[in-house]
Parts: C-alpha cells; structure tokens; sequence
C-alpha cells in the first residue's frame, strides 16, 4: 500500500478553508457560550429558586446527552418544530448551547468559591450587585474558573469534528473530502489527527498563558 | 509482576495477530471456508439497503441472499455511512461492496465491478407542492443536495457549472438526510439516480416529486470489488451468479418487486459515459 | 412513537453500555499500567506516556476511530467493527484516565511506601497492594465522570459500523421521518443510563472504605 500524504497537501487552500471554518465555529461557539454560561450561573444564584431549577434542568439534559444527538435533534429535527437552520448557523447554536451548560456549572462553582464574608464586605461599602458581581466576585473567582474553563474551550474544539456529520464544511469534512476524491483515505486521517492535534496543543499553551496572566499577583495561600 | 505482564502482552499479540490470517488462500477459498462472505454498504439508499422498522432491507439484501445461495456462503453486513465504504473496501474490512455504486470511468480504474444491476442515471427529485421546477435547468441558482463521495455529486456539479447560474450545491453524508432537508425546506432539489427517487416520490408522493427527465448521461449500478489477484476468483464466481440470476429471471424478479420495473441492462459496462 | 421503535432504541442501547463498560474496564487498567510506566521514572517511559495521552486527548474521537479503522488493516491487523470500536473508545478514555490517576499517585503519603519498604515489600508488591488502591479510592469520583464521557462519546462508534443507541435512533429517523421524536427519546436514554451510573457511583462511593489520606 503506498503512503503519500502529499497528495492531500496539494489541496492545500482547500485545507485551510476547512480549518478557517473550524477555528471560526470553534472561537465563535466558546466565546458565546461563555457568555451565555455566565449569564445562567448568574440568574441561578440570584433568581430564586424556580429560576434556579428551571435553568438546572436544561443544564443536566445538556450535560447528560451525547453532544452527536443534540446536533442531530437541532439539525434534522429542528425543521418538524419550525426550526430550520443551515448547517452553519445550526453548528454555532449546537456548539454554543452545549457549551454554555458546561460553562455554567464553572462559573456556578466559581461563585460558590467565594467567601459570602466578601459579599457582604462589598454590601457594606455600598457596591450594588452588579459592581459586586464585576468587582469582587469575578476577580477572585477567575483562578478557581480559569482552569476549568480552558479545559472545556479545548474539549469544544475537538467537538467542532461533530459538525462534519452535520454537513458543516469544516477541518474533518474539507479534509475527508479531498481524501475520498483522491483516493488517499488513509492519508486523509493522517492530515486531520495531525492538524487537530497541533490546534488542541496551541490551544492548551494559550491556556496555560492566561492561567499564568491572571494568577500573576495572586500570593501563595498560608 | 513482569513475566504476568510478559505473558498478558504475548496474550494481547495473540489476540490481534489472530488478525493475520494466512493468505495463502484468496478472497473465495477463505469465504467459502468460514462460510461467510463479508459485504459493506451503507443503509441510507432505499430502495437498495435501507432500514425498515429496525431491519435492514432492500434489492442489494435479497440480491446477496441468491449469491449467497449459489456460492454456498452466508452473508454478514457491514454498514457504514457511504464515504467510509470503499476506504473499508481498501482496508479490507469487507470481501465486496453491495452499495451500489455508478460505474464510472475513474472508478473502473480503481475498481473491478460487477455486472450492472440497475440503471443509474440521475435526476432531481423535488418538494410536491414545487412548481417552480419543471425540468432539470429549473434548479438554477438554488440549493440543490447530493450525497458526499457520489458519482451522483459530481454529475450534479457538472450540470450545475454548465447552468447560467450554477446551483448551489451542498454535499450530504447520506441521501437520508439530503431527503429530510428537502422535506425541510433547506434545500428545493436532490440529485441521485433515478432508481433511488423513484422509490422516494412514490413512498411519499405527498411531499417528493421527480423531475422528469433524469439530466444525466445514461449509467449503470454495479457492485465494486477489488482488482487484485486475491480477489479475481470470488468477483468472477460473484458475476457467474449474478448472470445466472439475470439469465434464470430471478434478477428481473427482484427488480420488479424493489423498483417496480425491470432494467435492461448490457451484461458488462466496458466504457461508461462518465 | 410506537413501542416497537423505542424497543428497537432500548436494544441498540444494550451495545452503547457494552462498548462503553468495556473501554471504561480495560481502559482503567491500561491507565494502570500507564501510570506504572509514568513512576517508573524511565525517561523513554515518561515520553511515551506523555505522547499517548496527548495524542489520545488532543485528536478528536471521530477521527481517532476512522484513523484506527483504516491503519490497522493497512499494518496487516483485520479487526471487526465491534473490535475496532473497543479498541478505539479504550485508548481514549485510557488517555483520559491516565491524567485523573496523576493526581491520585501523587497523593499518596510516601510514609506508607517506606513502611512497605521496611516490610520487606518489592516496589511491583508496594505499587499493587499500596499506591493503586489509594490512587483509585482517592480519584473515584472521576472514574464515575470519566464513565459518564464514554458513554456519551460511544455514540460516535457509529462510523466504524457498530449499530448502537445514536445509530439505531439516526437510523429509524430516516425511515420514519420523526427525527424529533427519535433523537428525543434516544437523549431520554443517555439521560437514564447516565442517572443510573451516577447512583452506582455514589452507592459505592458511600461503601469504599477510607483511606486514612486526609483530604486536599
């Protein structure tokens, strides 16, 4: 059997394109997904309790199921409930919701990590809840919340692959593509564990560089 | 502790290198010894192998039953989604592929096929209520779907590119799908060969339709096998079966009841049209 | 939905816990043994560790299983789709697990490994009886989570040919054309087997007896 995984390079544009596509979604999804898990930790802990287990209850279901089924639900089902997305836009929602149910649960343990005495510290000087929120609370928790959250910014950009199942052109369909034309089926996966594997380290660095970024006046603990 | 280590990776090795099988034999000989004949295909191409309640069905199921019958073999499926059917094809994971595939030029290059089973040519299948496609040109500068890695695909892209305005063309991983976003409204148009819409519209007139007449050159399906010398015994006791079925009206048979008509089809595609 | 499509998704649902309990199982002892080699302190075991768990974290499962389904015949191994899944979802999550086990190695209080030494313990004797029972009881919440991922990530085995609860759902979908209430009633699945798993896991953890390690 010969090997040459030129053959897939020549194709190189087109490569590039597929992993344009995939940081794109990959960026786009986390960044939203933060977003949107900040905002539901935080109406977790200040809505009461119905707010609170209304919001448990999507969390647990995302959590609970296979990433593969809620994309499929989205894609093939959404159109039977009036929900019809291109495969992109379905992608970036999938990918978003998914995340955000995990970002949520950091940012509800990053929360909790607080101590309630700097809670009320920050009531008695005043600060009203959203200065405590960006003043006190965001700042110490950003050490218990980094970690985590890197972790599963990285987990979603090997969830990005998923995405080719629902047709979006990404890194894993580009690159399978160029593979069954040419015939260099084995070529092709080489290519793809290659590439996803470098973005998963660069991305782990970058981590770990913001780990480090935000830790930088934080004194040992005695 | 390392002699028990020792012995569970001889164990580990063992159990792989079962794997390696003496190929001292070729593909017919180590077949009809186990008295299996692996066959990979996918499920998602009614009315040829598809999923009915739970079980897999279709022309391609009842067609190998007979081979199986004539080569005293049974046969065990191995399905896959369509892009991963020949590279299993390459890999060796099955003896031959039931798919069906169109036989192509470049594919005959790589492949041995089979005597045709049916014909092939393609057309759109559309939404029912659609009026605004009439004939194949009408897709024009709309969302068209095939299926990823088809012959039908590159025919669709063909016939696109020589429109006034190309159709956009989306690639799907199975014609299931490509179907249900049809019924969706994601897309006005699905490209396959007429064989496999005509099943379509008819089990759901209510919302598919064929757009007559197909816009493709005429092309057969056959079943893809591999062109080594490993291999040559079992494709050649595979096609005497299936010309014994065509000649006997067992084929013509099974035609009738997966398709609703009978195909006259040449017994050996020696240069197809695309 | 008919009871005869979800019975046909409780069925296929009978292969995602099979495939997923075996590569959790063997998965945790490869993980062992991986963890061995990491203590070994042998420079060449601590590269090849350090690859395997990257390259195993770092690629996508999806392309992971094709990879392995596609290279394998290519080295002259035929394995069958089940194989090729176990063998695929085991290296993973023994990846995986590796790393949960670091932390638990770690912790365990070097006094106990020179009270074996004393005792006339050999290093595999003190490593068995001593340092693996006290990483696992101290890392068995993430076991449990870890069980948790696989079967999540078992709905990918589809693509080397296993029939399994997401394929059977995708499956029916098509022929059907109910993909909402398939894929519904499929996640409803994960979600029990999921509650199950986590009950077993806090049952057993209640049982487990301690490990005289204070807590972190």
């Amino acid at each position: 059997m010969k090997f040459d995984i030129g053959v897939i390079l020549a194709s190189g544009h087109e490569i590039l394109s597929g992993l344009a596509l995939t940081v794109l979604i990959w960026i786009a999804g986390s960044a939203l997904g933060l977003g949107l898990g900040f905002i539901v930790a935080t109406l977790r802990r200040y809505g009461g309790p119905l707010v609170n287990l209304g919001l448990a209850i999507p969390v647990e279901i995302l959590r609970g199921t296979p990433f593969l089924v809620q994309i499929f639900l989205l894609y093939f089902g959404g159109p039977f409930i009036g929900l019809s997305l291109d495969p992109i836009p379905a992608g970036l929602l999938g990918l978003t919701v998914y995340g955000a149910a995990y970002y949520s649960e950091i940012f509800r343990a990053g929360y909790q990590s607080v101590p309630e005495g700097h809670v009320e510290a920050a009531d008695c000087l005043g600060f009203g809840r959203i200065q405590t929120i960006r003043h006190v609370l965001l700042p110490e928790m950003a050490l218990i919340v980094l970690p985590p959250a890197v972790n599963m910014t990285v987990i979603l950009l090997k969830e990005t692959a998923l995405l080719s199942l629902i047709t979006v052109p990404e890194l894993t369909l580009t690159v399978q593509a160029i593979g069954s034309q040419k015939y260099a089926f084995l070529e092709s996966l080489f290519v793809l564990a290659l590439v996803y594997w470098a973005l998963v380290e660069i991305a782990g660095q970058l981590g770990r560089l913001a780990e480090g970024y935000f830790s930088r006046y934080r004194t040992a603990r005695t | 502790m390392r002699t028990k280590l020792l012995t569970g990776l001889t164990a580990a090795a063992l159990f792989i290198g079962a794997g390696f099988a003496a190929h001292a034999q070729d593909a017919l000989a180590r077949a009809q010894g186990a008295g299996v004949l692996k066959v990979g295909t996918e499920t998602a191409f009614a009315p040829f192998d598809f999923i009915d309640g739970g079980d897999h069905v279709g022309f391609n199921v009842d067609l190998f039953d007979e081979i199986g019958k004539e080569l005293g073999v049974s046969i065990e499926w191995v399905t896959l989604d369509w892009a991963g059917v020949l590279p299993g094809l390459e890999a060796g994971h099955f003896d031959m592929v039931a798919g069906p595939a169109t036989i192509t030029k470049e594919r005959m290059e790589r492949y041995r096929f089979t005597t045709p089973i049916a014909e092939s040519t393609v057309a759109i299948l559309k939404g029912a209520k659609d009026d605004t496609i009439t004939k194949p040109e009408d897709i024009a500068g709309k969302a068209v779907g095939a299926g990823h890695a088809s012959s039908q695909l590159a025919q669709l892209q063909t016939f696109s590119e020589s429109l006034p305005t190309p159709a956009d063309v989306r690639e799907y991983t199975s014609n299931n799908e490509a179907y249900a976003d049809l019924a969706a409204g994601r897309i006005v148009g699905v490209a396959n060969s007429f064989p496999n819409i005509a099943y379509v519209a008819q089990q759901r007139p209510e919302v598919f339709a064929v757009v007559e007449p197909p816009f493709g050159e005429p092309t057969y399906f056959g079943f893809p096998g591999l062109k080594d010398a490993d291999h040559a015994t079992l494709m050649d006791a595979i096609d005497g079966a299936m010309l014994k079925m065509k000649a006997d009206g067992r084929m013509g048979t099974l035609q009738k009841k997966w398709f609703g008509v009978t195909f006259n089809t040449p017994d050996a595609v020696t240069d197809p049209k695309v | 939905m008919s009871w005869k499509l979800f019975s046909l998704l409780l069925q296929a649902s009978g292969m995602t816990i099979l495939v997923s309990a075996f590569a959790i199982v063997a998965g945790l002892i490869i993980a062992i043994a991986l963890s061995a080699l990491r203590l070994s302190g042998n420079r060449l075991a601590l590269g090849f560790v350090a690859v395997f768990v990257s390259f195993f974290r770092g690629v996508p499962l999806l392309v992971q299983l094709l990879l392995l389904f596609n290279l394998l015949p290519a080295l002259g191994i035929s394995l069958s789709s089940l194989s090729t899944a176990l063998i695929g979802l085991t290296l993973c999550t023994a990846a995986y697990q590796t790393e949960n086990l670091r932390g638990g190695f770690a912790a365990v209080p070097p006094g106990l490994i020179e009270s074996a030494d004393m005792l006339g313990f050999t290093p595999v004797q003190s490593f068995l009886r001593i340092k693996v029972p006290i990483a696992l009881r101290l890392t068995f919440p993430t076991l449990i989570s870890e069980a948790i991922l696989i079967l999540k990530a078992s709905s990918l085995v589809s693509v080397v040919g296993v029939i399994e609860l997401t394929k059977m759902a995708s499956n029916l979908a098509a022929s059907t054309f109910m993909p909402v209430e398939l894929y519904a009633a499929a996640g409803l699945i994960y979600l029990a087997i999921n509650q199950v798993v986590t009950l077993i896991g806090r049952f057993a953890e209640g049982r487990l007896p301690g490990t005289g390690v204070p807590a972190r």
